[in-house]
C-alpha cells in the first residue's frame, strides 16, 4: 500500500480544486457529504475501533448543532468566537454532554448499551420539541454567519473551505488519536474488555472518554451542519439521523480507518442524486442496505482494503478482471431491476390507476419507451435483465472457483 | 442531480443555439417540496396543483415568449434537505421558489431567502409559500419576499367558528384539543379568543404530541367529562382520524370542527364516523357550480383526479402568481424578482370560489373560505366512500380577513 | 390531594381499562419479538413491519374472504414473508454478528415500508372495524366503551396464554427452550436448530401479523404505522427483559396503563415541589418544571427504560445479560 498516501494527497487537492469544477448545487452536496463524512467517522470511533454501537448519536450531533447556533447569535448576532473557530462550540458542548451520557451508558455493554443510548437521544427529542426557549420548536432557531479574519462567509464556497478546513483536520486528529496509546487500548476495549479489565485498567472511565470524544467530533460535525444551513431544528434529534450514520458507517466498513467517512460521503451522495431522479429512492437505499450487509459485511471499504491486503500486485492485476466481469454482470441485473421496480412503480402509482377505465390500459412511459403494461415486453425485459445478470455472475463465480481449485 | 442538471443544461444549450432569436431564458420556478419518505403524500399533492397550473401559464404562452420551466426538488421531509434544495435551486438559476407541506420547513425556506436576499442585493429570489399556516409566518418572521397563498390559523378558526355559530351549531361549550406545536397552540390561542365574540365558553384546552398517541380514549374521556358540545382541533392526519374514531366508539355526542378533514384517505378511514363534523377550507366543489365543474373535471383530466385538500388552494396560489407575471417585464434571465414582489403585493384574481387577492402589509392571501360538513348528500363524494363536503357558509374574502399581526415589521426596499 | 382533584372513581377505571387494552395490544407485537431475541440474540428492527404487514394483508382479504377468514389468514401470510426472511437473508448474515443482523432487520423494514407504499399508496387505507362489531360493550357514567376494545384485549389474552402453555407444557415448547438456552447442546442431541429457529422467527412474525390485523382496524392502516409503533415494541421488550415472555406482558400493561394516567393528570414538577415549599421558585425557573404530565406522555416508556436499564439491567423479569 505505498501508494496510499499518493491516493490521499490527490483526493486532498481535488477537494480543494472542487469549487472550481463542479456546479453550484454538486458544491452544495459536497458540503452535505464533508457532514455525513466526518459524523460518520465520529460514530466509528466508537462503534469500529471501541466496539460500542450506538443508536443515539443523533443527540451529540443535535447538540453540536444547537451549541453552535447559539453560539452564532450570541452578544445579539456578534457571536460568541469568530466564525471559523465556532465548531469549537459544538465540540466542547459534544465532549460535555458526551461525558454525562456515557458515563451511564458505557456501564453497560452490547444490546444494552445500544437500548440506553436510544433511550437518552429519544428523550431529549422528545423533550426538545416543548422546550422552545432552547430549541426553538418547530421552527428551530436561526442564525447568520458573520463575516470574520477578511472572509465573508455569505458564499457557498467560503462555507465550503470552512467545512473541508474542519473535516480534515477532523479526521487527522482521529487518525493520530488511533495511533495513540490510548487509541491502542481503544481497540482491546473493542477485542476483550474483560482481559482489559485484568490487566488493571478502568474499563468504565476508558468507556466513557472513547464515548465523550465520539461525541465531541459528532458535535463538531453537527456545528458545521448548522452553520452551513444558518439555523438548527429539533428533527436534527430524530431517531432516522442515528440510525442514518450507523447503516452509513457500516456500509463504507466501520472496521477500518476512513470507511465510515466514505461510506457517509457516498451515501450522501446517492441519496442528493436519486431523491430528484425517483419517487422511491428510500426503497434503493434500503436494498443497497440490506445487499451489502449480506455480501460485503466489511463495508465497501473493508472489503477493497481486505482484497489488496492478501495479494500480491499480480494477483491484484489476475483477479481484477473477475472482478470487473462481476461488476459488469451485477450492472446488467441492477438495470433489470431498476427497470421492473420503476416500471412497477409507475403501473401502481394512483394517477396510473385513475387514468385505467374499462380494459382500457394506456401505455407507460419510462426511459423515453412507451410500454404497455399488459403484453409481455416490460416483464421479459426487466425479469429477463436481472435474471440474465444473476446468472452471469454465478457463472463468473463458479468459474473462477475452479480456476482456483485447477491451480490448488 | 448531477444527471438531470446535465441533461437540463444541454437542453437549455441546445434550446439556446436553436433559438438566439429569442435571446431571453425561460423562467424558472423550484418546487421544493417533500417527495419521499413518511410525509411525501402532502408533497406529492402540491407538485401535481402546480404542474396543473404552470401547464395552464405555458398553453397561455408562458413568461415572455418562453414556456416556463418548473424545476423539482425534494427537500426529503425536513428543514436539513430544504435548506440544501433552496440552495441547489437558487444555483440552478430560479427566480421563484414554491413550497408548502410543513410549517417546519417553511420556517426554514423563508429564512434561507431573507438571508439570500440579504447578501445578494439586486439578485432576490421570492418565496411562495403554498400551506405553511404557522402564524409567525406572516408575524415576526415576516419579510418582504414571502407570500403566503394559503389560509392561515387565524382564518381557519375564525371563518370555522363562525360558520358553525351562525349554523347553529357551535353550542355554548368548546373544547380546544391540539397538537403541541405551534400551529397547534396557533389554533388554540384563536379558538379562545374568537370565545367571547361569539359568545360560548371554552371549557377545557389540551395541547397532546405530535403523532405519537396511538390510544385516545383518555383524552375523550376528558372531553366528555368536560360536558363539550363541540370539540374544535387542528389536528390531522393520523392525529385527527384517532381522535375521531376514539370519540365515536366512546358514544361521545360532539361535533367536530376541524382544519383539515378532507386530507385524501381520511374520509375512507373514518366513514360514517366524520359525518357531521365540520371543516373551513377554502374550496368547495359545490360552491358556483357553473365555474367550479369545468375546473373539476379539467383537472381530473390532467392528473386523473379530483382536486381536493390542498390542491385547489394550490391552484389558487398559482394564479395570483400568473396575474403579477403578466404586470412584470422578462429580463436576460427570466426576470427580476423585486419586480415581480411589486406586482404580487398587488395582484388579485379571479377563481372558482371568488376572487382572491394579495394583502400588500403582510403578504397575506385574502380568499373566500368555505365552511362545510361531512354529509351524505355531497354531490362529489370523497375517497369513494358515500359522503363527501356539502358547504355550509361561503365566507367572502372580506369577512374571512383577519388583521394584520403586529408583530410584523416589513422592511420595505428603498 | 392535589393529585385527585376533578377525578372520579369512573375516571380512573376507565383510564385504567384504556390502559390494559392498549398495554395488551402492545403485548401482542413485541410477544414475537422478545421470543426472537430470546432465541437468537437479535433484536429484530422489522418486527413493527409484520404488524403493519399484517393489517395490509387483512385488508386486502377482508372483502374476498371476511373479516373473520381474514384476521386469521393474514398472520399465516406474515408468517410466510417471516419464514423467507429468516432463511434467506438473516440466515446468510449470521455469521457477520448481531450488528449485521440488526442492520439488516432495519434496511428490511426500509423495503418493506416503501413497498407497501408503492402497492398501497401513501395514505391510510379504508380497513375498519366491521359494523357487526362496531357497538358498545358496556357504558359508564355517559361514555360507552366499544365492544372490540375488549375483543382485542381478549385476543392479546389467549395468546399470552396459548404460548406459555406451549412453551412449558409441550414437547414442542421443550426443543423450542432448550435450543434457545444452549444450541449446541440441542443441536448434539438431535434436533434441528435451524429449523426451530425459522418456525419461531415464523411464528413470532405470525404474532405481530395477527397484532397487525385486529388493530390495523381499530386503529389506521396506514404505511407510517410500524414507525409509530416500532420504537415503543424494543422499549416493550427491555424494560420486560430480553426475551421474557411474562416480561413482556408486565412491561406492556406498565407503560400502557402509566400512558393512559399520564394523558389524563395536569400534574407538573412544579406541582409537586410546592409540596416542600418549593413552588415559586421552580415557577420562575419555568421549562421543564411547568411542562404538564399530560404533554410529557409520550417521553414516559423511554424515562422508564432509562431507569431499567440504569437500575436492573436484565428488566422486570429477565433473566440473563
Amino acid at each position: 500500500m505505498k501508494f496510499a498516501p499518493l491516493l490521499l494527497l490527490a483526493t486532498v487537492a481535488l477537494l480543494i480544486a472542487l469549487p472550481w469544477l463542479v456546479s453550484g448545487s454538486m458544491l452544495n452536496a459536497a458540503v452535505q457529504m464533508l457532514i455525513a463524512a466526518l459524523f460518520a467517522m465520529a460514530f466509528g470511533l466508537l462503534c469500529g475501533q471501541a466496539g460500542m454501537l450506538s443508536f443515539g448519536h443523533a443527540a451529540y450531533f443535535g447538540v453540536g448543532a444547537f451549541a453552535a447556533v447559539h453560539a452564532m447569535n450570541a452578544f445579539g448576532g456578534a457571536g460568541l468566537l469568530p466564525t471559523p473557530l465556532l465548531p469549537l462550540v459544538g465540540g466542547a458542548t459534544g465532549l460535555i454532554s458526551g461525558l454525562v451520557a456515557g458515563y451511564f451508558s458505557t456501564k453497560r455493554t452490547g444490546v444494552y448499551f445500544a437500548m440506553i443510548t436510544l433511550a437518552l437521544a429519544e428523550l431529549l427529542h422528545a423533550l426538545a420539541s416543548h422546550l422552545k426557549a432552547v430549541f426553538g420548536g418547530e421552527a428551530g432557531v436561526s442564525s447568520f454567519r458573520m463575516p470574520a479574519w477578511g472572509i465573508g462567509f455569505g458564499s457557498l464556497t467560503d462555507v465550503y473551505f470552512l467545512t473541508l478546513v474542519w473535516t480534515l483536520l477532523c479526521i487527522g486528529l482521529l487518525y493520530l488519536f488511533s495511533k495513540t496509546p490510548l487509541g491502542r487500548i481503544t481497540l482491546g476495549l473493542r477485542e476483550n474488555a474483560h482481559r482489559l479489565r485484568f490487566l488493571g485498567y478502568n474499563t468504565h472511565a476508558l468507556g466513557t472518554l472513547i464515548f465523550a470524544i465520539s461525541a465531541m467530533f459528532a458535535g463538531i460535525a453537527g456545528a458545521l451542519q448548522s452553520m452551513n444551513i444558518e439555523a438548527a431544528n429539533y428533527v436534527v434529534l430524530e431517531s432516522h439521523i442515528s440510525t442514518a450514520v450507523v447503516l452509513n458507517s457500516f456500509i463504507g466498513g466501520v472496521r477500518v480507518f476512513l470507511g465510515p467517512a466514505i461510506g457517509g460521503a457516498v451515501m450522501t451522495f446517492f441519496g442528493y442524486v436519486t431523491s430528484d431522479l425517483t419517487r422511491v429512492w428510500l426503497l434503493y437505499q434500503g436494498i443497497i442496505f440490506v445487499l451489502v450487509m449480506m455480501f460485503l459485511p466489511r463495508g465497501l471499504v473493508g472489503e477493497l482494503v481486505e482484497r489488496l491486503r492478501h495479494r500480491s500486485g499480480q494477483g491484484v492485476a489476475r483477479s481484477l478482471g473477475a472482478t470487473l466481469l462481476r461488476l459488469l454482470c451485477l450492472a446488467v441485473a441492477a438495470a433489470g431491476a431498476v427497470f421492473l421496480i420503476e416500471f412497477l412503480q409507475r403501473f401502481l402509482s394512483s394517477e396510473y390507476r385513475a387514468g385505467v377505465s374499462e380494459g382500457n390500459w394506456p401505455a407507460i412511459s419510462l426511459f423515453s419507451y412507451d410500454w404497455a403494461p399488459l403484453s409481455v415486453l416490460p416483464w421479459a425485459v426487466g425479469l429477463g435483465l436481472f435474471g440474465l445478470g444473476i446468472a452471469l455472475v454465478v457463472t463468473v463465480n463458479r468459474r473462477v472457483a475452479d480456476r482456483q481449485e485447477a491451480q490448488a | 442531480m448531477a444527471l438531470r442538471t446535465f441533461a437540463r443544461s444541454t437542453a437549455a444549450m441546445a434550446l439556446a443555439i436553436g433559438a438566439t432569436a429569442a435571446g431571453a431564458e425561460p423562467l424558472k420556478i423550484a418546487l421544493v417540496e417533500t417527495l419521499s419518505g413518511p410525509q411525501a403524500s402532502t408533497g406529492l399533492l402540491y407538485r401535481d396543483a402546480v404542474k396543473y397550473q404552470i401547464g395552464k401559464i405555458n398553453d397561455a404562452g408562458g413568461f415572455g415568449g418562453e414556456p416556463i420551466e418548473l424545476l423539482e426538488y425534494d427537500n426529503q421531509g425536513g428543514p436539513v434537505g430544504a435548506a440544501d434544495r433552496v440552495r441547489a435551486a437558487i444555483s440552478d438559476g430560479a427566480d421563484v421558489i414554491l413550497q408548502g407541506s410543513s410549517s417546519a420547513v417553511a420556517g426554514q425556506v423563508t429564512e434561507d431567502v431573507r438571508k439570500y436576499n440579504l447578501r445578494n442585493a439586486g439578485n432576490e429570489v421570492l418565496y411562495i409559500n403554498l400551506g405553511g399556516e404557522a402564524m409567525e409566518l406572516t408575524g415576526a418572521k415576516c419579510h418582504y419576499y414571502h407570500f403566503r397563498t394559503s389560509p392561515n390559523a387565524a382564518i381557519r378558526v375564525n371563518t370555522l367558528l363562525d360558520g358553525m355559530s351562525e349554523a347553529g351549531v357551535l353550542g355554548g361549550k368548546v373544547y380546544a384539543m391540539n397538537q403541541n406545536y405551534s400551529w397547534g397552540i396557533d389554533v388554540q390561542d384563536n379558538t379562545v379568543a374568537a370565545a367571547d365574540r361569539l359568545g360560548f365558553t371554552v371549557v377545557e384546552q389540551t395541547l397532546h404530541d405530535v403523532n405519537k398517541i396511538q390510544d385516545f380514549s383518555p383524552y375523550v374521556q376528558r372531553i366528555q367529562a368536560a360536558g363539550a358540545d363541540t370539540v374544535i382541533t387542528g389536528n390531522w392526519s393520523n392525529d385527527l382520524l384517532l381522535l375521531m374514531k376514539s370519540a365515536s366508539g366512546a358514544g361521545l355526542d360532539v361535533r367536530f370542527g376541524t382544519a383539515f378533514l378532507d386530507q385524501p384517505g381520511n374520509i375512507g378511514n373514518a366513514g360514517a364516523v366524520a359525518e357531521g363534523h365540520f371543516l373551513s377550507a377554502p374550496f368547495n366543489p359545490e360552491v358556483n357550480q357553473d365555474q367550479t365543474a369545468g375546473f373539476m373535471e379539467d383537472y381530473k383530466s390532467v392528473t386523473g383526479h379530483y382536486p381536493s385538500y390542498v390542491e385547489p388552494v394550490t391552484v389558487f396560489g398559482m394564479m395570483l402568481l400568473q396575474e403579477a407575471l403578466k404586470a412584470v417585464e422578462p429580463t436576460e434571465d427570466g426576470l427580476n424578482a423585486a419586480d415581480l414582489a411589486v406586482a404580487l403585493e398587488n395582484a388579485t384574481a379571479n377563481t372558482p370560489m371568488g376572487t382572491i387577492s394579495m394583502r400588500a402589509a403582510d403578504h397575506q392571501a385574502v380568499l373566500p373560505m368555505i365552511v362545510q360538513e361531512v354529509s351524505r348528500d355531497a354531490v362529489y363524494k370523497a375517497d369513494n366512500t358515500e359522503f363527501g363536503f356539502v358547504p355550509i357558509k361561503v365566507i367572502a374574502a372580506r369577512d374571512a380577513e383577519q388583521p394584520v399581526q403586529a408583530s410584523c415589521k416589513m422592511k420595505r426596499p428603498g | 390531594m392535589p393529585l385527585l382533584t376533578g377525578v372520579s372513581v369512573d375516571q380512573i377505571l376507565f383510564a385504567l381499562l384504556n390502559g390494559t387494552i392498549y398495554g395488551l395490544l402492545l403485548f401482542m407485537v413485541s410477544a414475537g419479538l422478545t421470543l426472537i431475541f430470546g432465541m437468537m440474540g437479535v433484536l429484530n428492527f422489522a418486527h413493527a413491519s409484520f404488524y403493519m404487514l399484517g393489517a395490509y394483508f387483512a385488508y386486502t382479504l377482508q372483502p374476498l374472504t371476511g373479516f373473520w377468514l381474514a384476521i386469521i389468514l393474514a398472520p399465516v401470510l406474515v408468517m410466510g414473508v417471516g419464514i423467507l426472511v429468516e432463511r434467506f437473508i438473516l440466515r446468510h448474515v449470521h455469521e457477520h454478528g448481531h450488528a449485521h443482523e440488526l442492520l439488516v432487520t432495519f434496511g428490511l423494514s426500509v423495503v418493506i415500508a416503501e413497498m407497501i407504499k408503492m402497492v398501497y399508496g401513501k395514505f391510510a387505507v379504508d380497513y375498519r372495524v366491521p359494523a357487526e362489531l362496531n357497538f358498545a360493550a358496556f357504558s359508564l357514567s355517559g361514555i360507552d366503551y366499544p365492544f372490540y376494545r375488549l375483543l382485542m384485549g381478549g385476543i392479546a389474552v389467549v395468546m399470552f396464554i396459548a404460548i406459555w402453555l406451549l412453551l412449558t407444557k409441550t414437547r414442542v415448547g421443550i426443543v423450542v427452550r432448550s435450543a434457545i438456552y444452549r444450541p449446541q447442546m440441542a443441536e448434539a442431541l438431535g434436533h434441528n436448530v435451524p429449523m426451530v429457529f425459522m418456525g419461531v422467527f415464523g411464528i413470532g412474525a405470525a404474532l405481530a401479523g395477527l397484532a397487525g390485523a385486529v388493530a390495523g382496524a381499530f386503529y389506521t392502516t396506514n404505511p407510517n404505522m410500524a414507525l409509530e409503533l416500532g420504537v415503543m415494541v424494543f422499549v416493550v421488550v427491555v424494560v420486560g427483559g430480553l426475551g421474557s415472555m411474562g416480561g413482556a406482558m408486565a412491561a406492556s400493561l406498565l407503560i400502557g396503563i402509566t400512558n393512559s394516567l399520564a394523558v389524563g393528570s395536569d400534574l407538573r414538577i412544579a406541582d409537586l415541589m410546592s409540596l416542600v415549599g418549593m413552588g415559586g421558585w421552580a415557577e420562575d425557573l419555568g421549562g421543564l418544571l411547568t411542562m404538564r404530565m399530560s404533554s410529557l406522555a409520550a417521553t414516559l416508556p423511554f424515562f422508564i427504560m432509562l431507569l431499567v436499564l440504569v437500575l436492573r439491567p436484565s428488566g422486570l423479569m429477565g433473566e440473563k445479560e
